[in-house]
Order: structure tokens, then C-alpha cells, then sequence
């Protein structure tokens, strides 16, 4: 049920200026860097993350939301007129996006994806703060066995969609995990890796190790491709925001997008480049007229762009419901949480309802003001695509190597930065994937105290884990989740065959 | 250049050898007092997954043994050509140095010096380039100290 009391405070908090202010700066600084190629979401908020820590907690979660819901439109800019994606998330996008810019059509393409990704983002606002209340309500009376479960489950699937390489995201998942053991151990105080040095007993930090392992690895891969440029014609940069009744003809595609992109969201580890490619496969396969998709029609810029923008919210339900992540950026924004001392999980709903209803409402608030900045400000925008790799690389490095270290005036924290950056770009030029790794990471603490407490509670009978029926249920659907692919493709062998 | 199979194995091959130091490392993990009865100990987890860590490790070393590849499609080789893994390796040289001229000269040595270095690693010589990337380290700067208040050193 909706807490009628935390909405009207949170309307109260959301409309103070200053979070007005970075809220709106958080659009523009997402949208910039949405636009600039190889800088994704992730990589956006971890570089804000430090700004944060001088900031109360609403004001903070407007600006990094704001940058989150940006970022990810931002991506269809370079899309559209580059033929190059911003992000990840815009991928799907190119196919139709470019082929329409190129025919001369550029502000009518610019004008469906800034459409459809404000539609998108404004339903899976809406999912969320009609189902992360009844969720938290309901995880409340988790215990170790269900987090436990929630853990194994997040972790599979995430393990399981990245990268191509079963055997390397599971390496990377137990590695992330592992490095979260270093510390004192929560439970007995035991030293753990801590090679007498003071400043691990607290374990590996969150933030250094998150903002290193994004944003330090990009600037190392970035500095292989600094000669590369790239170049475009500006003339129809101008946005063409479509009529409703064009809008109507396309209601459905935009429905299923935003339904798709917000259940995706959810699913850990999936994030907006699935929810996109689905959506838009999706309204393909639904369409009279498929040949036509890839040719630079309309619903295929509004199908990916409206699935990608509705994983925002999608990925906020698990992160604030349970704290679990559901991408790698939801797991920088459980960072920012953290940084202002909350916890996130089912009790920051009875604890902080002023700030989750912010949220929500924050949400809706960033997605309306979208519309209006990217009417004014994407021509403008759309000229960043110029900005060299060469300007870009120092100054990322510079804003991680400061940033970092204004959290907590360590230089401690600057060299977890400068590792975790080198052990990202090892592993990506080695053809592994970032996102076990950082789910990993932040998974670690709950999988390792849930394991341990449920173990004490059980006895040490393994069996016991599963004497509780959400753990049971959860467990089902993680087989369920694994044993799809292999069953679904058995039988359509099967059927060709016949 | 470098090829994916070699690097790929020689990471294993560290990752093993990590995955055995750290493994003996948690063999010294004692808790003393009544919390040493209580629950699992606490090289129980570490060893855990130090041991799904080394196991996997194997299976991507023993693919790209016999088979070459891990599975899916990647690139032949780690760099696309020499230029490539002269720039991404010296960018890596430049970001160590950076940090050890902070830690010993301060962070004004290091702020100067940062943007200059990078586009060296990176074989960038226009003027305007270092002009634009020395007014954004100050800019930056600017931020922290005066907007933010914060002590850099």
C-alpha cells in the first residue's frame, strides 16, 4: 500500500532547490556522457559517486538517477547519428536509428527514442512504486535461508547471461565473491588478508573497488583507441517529438517494450542491452511487416528505447527491496547508499520511507524534465560526439583518482582504484565479463553471513536449507532458470526434426 | 601479438597460484576465545570459494589447452596491432606513475604532469589537445578545493 504520509514528505524533499538543481544537472551530465562512446551508466555514476558523500541522501540518489535515466537515452544520440552507441543499452537502436538519420529523418528519430525512452521509464516508475513496497513489506520476514537463496539465485543468473564463457563468469563470480572475505570476519573478529595493515580490516572498499573496475579499466582500454576519430553531419540534429495519434498507432509496441524492459530490469544481471535487443526482436516477431525492421522505421527505434529506459525502475526493485543488484549499475547506486550509511533491504523501507517515496517520485520528476532538456539541449549535445578519446582518458582518470580520494582523504582507497582498474582491463582484454565480478562483490558479505547463520541455525544439515518454502520456491525457479535454454532447445530440435 | 590462448593460459596458471597461496594463507586463521566454537570457521568461505575459483580456472585452462578457445567468439590475439598495445600499456605505466607522484611529490606535481603523460602514452602532440585537457585538470580541481572543500595534497 501506498504510505500516503512519506509521499507528501517526499514531494516536500524531492522539491527543494537544490535537489531541483542536481536533478536537472544529473540529466545533463547523463546525457553527455550517455553520448560520448565506451562511457556507460556505470561508469557515469561511479565517477558522481564521490560528489555524494558531501550531499544529504535525496539530494544524492536525484543526481545519480538523474544520471542513470540519462545515460542510458544519452546512448541513442551517438546511435542515431553515428551509427555508434553510446552505451550498450542503445545497441538495438543503430539498426533502425541510423538508417532513418541518414534518409534525413534524424529529428523524427531523435524525437521517437526521446518518446519512447520517457515513456518507458515513466511505467517502470510507476511498477515500482506500486510493487517494491508490497516486496519489501513481504522480504521482511526473510531470513538467512531465504537471503541465502536470493544470493545463489541473483548470482546464477548473473554467472549465467554474462559473457559467452560459462567456466569465466563463474571464475569471475567466485573471484568477486572471494575478495569480499578480506577483512575482520563479521561474525568472530578473526583477521582475514588483512597483512597487518589497519586500513583492511574493514575489507576491500566498495566504492574504490566499484569506480576502479568500471570507470579506471575504461580509460586504459580507451587510450588503445585515442587516434580514432570520429565525425558527422549535423543537419537534421533538430527533435521531432511525435503526435500522439502516432504514438497511439504504435501503443502496443510501446506497452510490451515497457513491460519487457521493466521485468527484464529485475532480473539481475540482464540490464538494458537485453531488455532492448528483447523488446525489439519482440515487436519484430509481432509485426505484419518484419522485412521492414532494419530499414529505419519508427517502431524500431521506440521498441529498444522505451525496453531500455523501463530497466531503470526494474533494476531499482531487487537493489531496494532485498539488496541484491539488479546490472552493474545498480550496484554502483547500492554504493551510494551505502556512503550515506543506509542499508539497503526490505527494513529501508520502515526506516527511510521519506527517502524511497523520493525516489519513486524522483523518478517520474526525472523522466518528465527529460523530455524538456532533450528538446532544447540535444543539438547542442550531439556535438560531445566530436570530444576525442585523448581529452576524455586524463580527465576520467583525474575525476577517479580525486573523486576517490575526497571520500575519504586515503590514499589507501586511490591505490584499491588504481588495482581494481588494472585487474578490470586484464580481464576484459582477456575476454571476460565485468558483471559477475562486480555483483560478486557486492553479493559476497550477504551470500557469506547467510550461508554461515543458516548453517549455525540448520545444524550444519544442508538439507535444511530448503525446509522453507520461499527458499524453495526461489530454488525451483533458478533450476527452472537453468534447465530452459537446454529444454526449450531439445524440443525445438525435436520438432524441426519431425 | 600476444594471443588470446597464451595470455589466457598464463592468467590460469596466476590464478591457480593465487587461488593455492591464499588458500594456505586462510590454514592460519584462528578465533580465539568462546566465538572459536561458535558456527563455521572462518577460513571455511575464503577456502570455498578459493576452491570453485581454482576449479574453474582449470576448465577455462583445460579448454584453451585442448580446444583453444573458452567458448563463444573472441579475438585472435589480446591487442588489435602494436600501436594499440603500446598505448593501452603505456596509459597503465602512466596511471601507476601518477599515483607514486602523488604519494611522494604531492598532488599538484601529479595534477600537472597527469594530462601531459597521458597524451604521451597515448602518441597525441597537438597543442590545442594538451591546452584543453591542462584547462579541464584545473577546472576540476577547481572544483574539489573551492566547491567541495576538499584538502588535496
Amino acid at each position: 500500500m501506498l504510505d500516503i504520509a512519506a509521499l507528501t514528505t517526499a514531494s516536500g524533499l524531492l522539491i527543494d532547490p537544490l535537489t531541483m538543481g542536481l536533478l536537472i544537472l544529473g540529466i545533463v551530465v547523463g546525457l553527455v556522457i550517455g553520448i560520448l562512446p565506451g562511457l556507460g551508466p556505470p561508469i557515469a555514476i561511479a565517477l558522481a559517486l564521490p560528489f555524494t558523500f558531501h550531499l544529504d541522501a535525496v539530494p544524492a540518489m536525484a543526481l545519480l538517477l538523474g544520471i542513470y535515466s540519462a545515460a542510458i537515452y544519452g546512448g541513442s544520440i551517438s546511435a542515431i547519428a553515428v551509427g555508434i552507441p553510446g552505451t550498450g543499452a542503445a545497441i538495438a537502436t543503430v539498426l533502425d536509428g541510423h538508417n532513418m538519420y541518414k534518409s534525413g529523418r534524424g529529428g523524427e528519430a531523435l524525437g521517437f527514442s526521446l518518446a519512447g525512452s520517457i515513456i518507458g521509464g515513466l511505467v517502470s516508475a510507476l511498477f515500482l512504486m506500486l510493487v517494491a513496497p508490497l516486496l519489501a513489506g513481504f522480504a521482511v520476514q526473510f531470513g538467512p535461508r531465504e537471503y541465502l537463496a536470493i544470493s545463489v539465485f541473483g548470482l546464477a543468473v548473473v554467472v549465467r547471461v554474462a559473457g559467452k564463457s560459462l567456466p569465466k563468469g563463474l571464475l569471475m563470480g567466485g573471484l568477486g565473491i572471494f575478495l569480499t572475505t578480506w577483512g575482520l570476519d563479521e561474525l568472530n573478529g578473526t583477521e582475514r588478508y588483512t597483512f597487518g595493515s589497519y586500513h583492511l580490516y574493514e575489507g576491500l572498499p566498495l566504492v574504490p573497488f566499484l569506480v576502479g573496475l568500471f570507470a579506471m579499466s575504461e580509460v586504459l582500454i580507451g587510450a588503445e583507441r585515442a587516434a580514432r576519430k570520429v565525425d558527422f553531419s549535423n543537419t537534421s540534429l533538430t527533435v521531432r517529438l511525435p503526435g500522439l495519434k502516432t504514438l497511439g498507432r504504435m501503443k502496443d509496441v510501446i506497452f510490451r517494450s515497457s513491460i519487457i524492459g521493466t521485468v527484464i530490469g529485475i532480473i539481475p544481471g540482464e540490464g538494458a542491452a537485453v531488455g532492448a535487443f528483447f523488446a525489439y526482436s519482440e515487436a519484430k516477431r509481432r509485426s505484419k511487416t518484419p522485412e521492414r525492421y532494419g530499414t529505419g522505421i519508427p517502431e524500431g527505434i521506440v521498441a529498444p528505447e522505451t525496453a531500455n529506459n523501463a530497466t531503470v525502475a526494474g533494476a531499482l526493485v531487487p537493489t531496494l527491496t532485498l539488496g541484491v543488484p539488479g546490472s552493474p549499475a545498480a550496484a554502483v547506486l547500492l554504493g551510494a547508499l551505502l556512503i550515506q550509511g543506509l542499508t539497503p533491504g526490505p527494513k529501508l523501507f520502515s526506516e527511510e520511507p521519506d527517502l524511497m517515496y523520493a525516489i519513486f517520485l524522483g523518478l517520474f520528476a526525472i523522466n518528465i524534465a527529460m523530455m524538456f532538456i532533450g528538446l532544447v539541449a540535444i543539438r547542442f549535445a550531439a556535438q560531445l560526439i566530436r570530444v576525442p578519446t585523448s581529452v576524455i582518458v586524463p580527465t576520467v582518470m583525474l575525476l577517479s583518482f580525486v573523486g576517490i580520494y575526497s571520500v575519504s582523504n586515503s590514499f589507501f582507497n586511490v591505490g584499491v582504484l588504481l588495482s581494481a582498474g588494472i585487474l578490470g582491463y586484464v580481464i576484459r582484454k582477456l575476454g571476460y565479463s565485468m558483471v559477475p565480478l562486480s555483483i560478486g562483490f557486492v553479493l559476497g558479505p550477504i551470500l557469506e553471513n547467510s550461508l554461515r547463520q543458516s548453517l549455525t541455525i540448520a545444524d550444519g544439515s544442508v538439507t535444511e536449507f530448503f525446509d522453507t518454502p520461499i527458499g524453495l520456491a526461489i530454488y525451483a525457479a533458478l533450476a527452472l532458470t537453468i534447465l530452459w535454454e537446454p529444454i526449450a532447445s531439445r524440443r525445438r530440435r525435436a520438432t524441426e526434426e519431425t | 601479438m600476444l594471443n588470446q590462448r597464451t595470455a589466457n593460459l598464463v592468467f590460469v596458471v596466476l590464478i591457480i597460484s593465487a587461488c593455492g597461496y591464499f588458500a594456505y594463507l586462510a590454514q592460519g586463521f584462528t578465533t580465539s576465545g568462546l566465538l572459536a566454537s561458535s558456527g563455521l570457521p572462518s577460513k571455511f568461505f575464503p577456502q570455498l570459494m578459493l576452491g570453485i575459483t581454482a576449479f574453474c580456472a582449470a576448465i577455462v585452462g583445460y579448454r584453451y589447452l585442448v580446444h583453444g578457445n573458452a567458448g563463444g567468439e573472441e579475438d585472435e590475439s589480446v591487442f588489435a596491432d602494436g600501436k594499440e598495445a603500446r598505448q593501452g600499456l603505456s596509459m597503465l605505466v602512466v596511471a601507476g606513475a601518477c599515483y607514486s607522484i602523488w604519494l611522494f611529490f604531492g598532488f599538484l606535481a601529479m595534477a600537472v604532469l597527469l594530462g601531459p603523460l597521458s597524451l604521451l602514452a597515448m602518441g597525441v602532440r597537438a597543442p590545442s589537445t594538451h591546452f584543453i585537457v591542462l584547462f579541464l585538470t584545473a577546472f576540476i580541481t577547481m572544483i574539489f578545493v573551492f566547491g567541495l572543500d576538499v584538502d588535496l595534497v
